[in-house]
């Protein structure tokens, strides 16, 4: 046996000699757009040579000038309301769904989970078309919460079931031992089940966060106001107004700036968010 | 005191149910009910009209144009990134040093916004100093218009689309193989399996239910597709790449056509409805969870 394994494995290192080129290219591959981002931010206005090299002077000063215009930081405000808020409504509605669906009647989660399917394939833009008018006579349009409230009904049923799958883990019993105590479901949910399911709430919160940040076709018809507008809707009017080739470097260093949140959070959490893609993979 | 109980979880539902009732059930009726009418968006006046719009839609040659190339984008996309997501995955799943990085490194593309990448991905593509032109001109080839054909963007979009977004569906399909048993492919090698014979006739088949899992979520979502095109090609030439989500915000914000732009919506809705519901039934059949 050990003879067996020993060969195997030896057969497999003389196979593996390509693994570091591969890894050279594909690495080389994902990150290269990145890499022209932050190229050509670098750039005077004026300066039209290869975009392949880094330019002869690295003109730093983009990123100051940036960061000394107010948009960029209205855009920080504005997304950081946004996605908190998303993430809140998401998590505390999803939570408690996924509690109801684990330990409710079970008729009542096959009846949810045949319609969260429909739910999911709706596409934003039906959303849209069909609240649109709607939200302007309401007055909610460059309103981040109620942007907030439109985008996280669109990711409840999925994290609903999300959480029903990890709540379906955690013993029945555990409720009844806490209604014995003489809590209420209610008290039993937020004092008993949810500090349980701190590390699910968690990547969950960065997910959510992640996908509210990058959101992007709501934001756009429902934000106009400038004071209003998301990270994002600031990077697409740094692209789009200045136009032409005249000011791709300042647009790119806004664009820099401005995905370095998420850049940060996922690199440094990169662990937890690819163990729980993973994870919600296994699980459903 | 079930029944009390279920009472109360029921409540804890509730919540939930108000916020996809009103949010996304009711702005499809909405839509629906809007595609019956001659309205602007904004006008107090909405003039009834019947079938008028869903007439119009099925003799509208950018509709047609946008539908086919929704669904070159859904099925190619789910096509392109499932072949991409499975290679890197069997790649990223040999044991080496640096292979977290590797991974990381891949997934991060699908961690920024799709306008974003798609901004960025558009420089590529340029005629005059774009990255891809520069390559060309340097190996003493003539640059490409590369945007030229309509067909030709949607295949950009596509491929780009897959590229960047494939990091998800490479997770998916390692989630797969860490749960394929170790003594199956144990007992292969045993056997003589070689390498891809193993991965053929052994690990390929039993990551069924992960290509299910991918399959159907990346349809759904590429059927959705609308940053990345918007920023990339924008939806040009002519409408050439442009997908049912493009069209439908075009006549809606460009046009002012809110009740024609509804009435696209449920055409796609339905359509969507088509594809999915057999899929769907499929699977359930399959009895795989997603």
């Amino acid at each position: 046996m050990e003879n067996t394994e020993h060969k195997a494995g030896k057969k497999r290192k003389k196979f593996r000699i390509w693994i570091p080129i591969v890894c050279v290219i594909v690495f080389f591959l994902f990150i290269w757009p990145f890499y022209e981002l932050v190229n050509m931010s670098l750039r005077d206005i004026t300066d039209y040579s290869s975009r392949l090299t880094l330019p002869e002077v690295m003109h730093w000063e983009n990123y100051l000038e940036v960061i000394k215009q107010s948009d960029i930081w209205i855009g920080f405000k504005n997304s950081i309301i946004y996605t908190l808020t998303t993430v809140f409504l998401e998590i505390t509605i999803a939570s408690m769904a996924g509690y109801s669906l684990s330990r409710g009647s079970k008729k009542t989660t096959r009846t949810v989970r045949s319609i969260q399917m429909l739910i999911i394939m709706v596409p934003g833009i039906i959303t849209l078309v069909g609240t649109y008018s709607l939200m302007v006579k309401l007055g909610l349009t460059n309103s981040l919460i109620a942007l907030a409230f439109l985008t996280a009904a669109g990711g409840i049923p999925s994290c609903s079931f999300i959480y029903m799958n990890f709540i379906n883990s955690i013993p029945v019993q555990l409720d009844e031992a806490a209604r014995i105590d003489g809590a209420g479901v209610f008290t039993t949910f937020f004092k008993v089940i949810l500090p349980q399911l701190t590390p699910l709430t968690v990547t969950r919160a960065i997910m959510i966060s992640i996908g509210a940040w990058n959101n992007y076709l709501l934001p756009l018809y429902l934000l106009n106001d400038s004071r209003k507008r998301t990270i994002i809707l600031v990077i697409r009017s740094a692209f789009s107004i200045n136009g032409g080739d005249r000011n791709i470097a300042m647009a790119c260093a806004t664009c820099t700036i401005g995905i370095l949140p998420v850049v940060v959070v996922y690199l440094l959490l990169q662990k937890k968010i690819i163990a729980s893609q993973i994870g919600s993979a296994v699980k459903g | 005191m079930q029944k009390k109980l279920d009472r109360k979880y029921f409540l804890f539902m509730l919540p939930a149910i108000i916020m996809v009732v009103a949010l996304r059930f009711f702005p499809i009726g909405n839509a629906f009910r809007m595609g019956f009418f001659n309205w602007n968006g904004y006008s107090q006046d909405m003039e009834f009209i019947g079938l008028g719009n869903f007439k119009e839609v099925f003799g509208d040659s950018y509709f047609w144009l946008a539908l086919r190339n929704t669904l070159i984008y859904a099925f190619g996309i789910t096509i392109v990134k499932n072949i991409l997501g499975l290679a890197l995955a069997f790649f990223v799943n040999n044991k080496f040093h640096g292979r977290a990085a590797i991974r990381a490194t891949i997934y991060l593309p699908a961690m920024i916004s799709g306008f974003i990448m798609g901004q960025i991905m558009y420089y590529f593509y340029q005629y005059n100093g774009g990255i891809f032109n520069e390559i060309l001109i340097g190996l003493g080839l003539e640059p490409v218009y590369w945007m030229e054909t309509g067909l030709g963007s949607t295949i950009i979009v596509l491929l780009t689309t897959s590229f960047l977004h494939c990091g998800s569906t490479m997770l998916l399909y390692l989630a797969g193989l860490q749960n394929i048993p170790q003594e199956l492919l144990e007992s292969a090698r045993l056997d003589g399996a070689t390498n891809w014979k193993e991965k053929l006739h052994i690990t390929i088949p039993l990551l069924q239910p992960s290509m299910i899992t991918s399959v159907v979520l990346n349809l759904i979502a590429s059927f959705k597709i609308y940053d990345i095109i918007s920023s990339l090609s924008g939806g040009g030439p002519d409408g050439g790449s442009t997908s049912l989500t493009l069209l439908i915000s075009k006549y809606y914000f460009g046009y002012n056509r809110a009740g024609y732009a509804a009435a696209i919506a449920m055409v796609f809705f339905f359509v969507i409805i088509i594809i999915s519901v057999p899929i769907n039934k499929w699977l359930s059949s399959k009895k795989v969870e997603y």
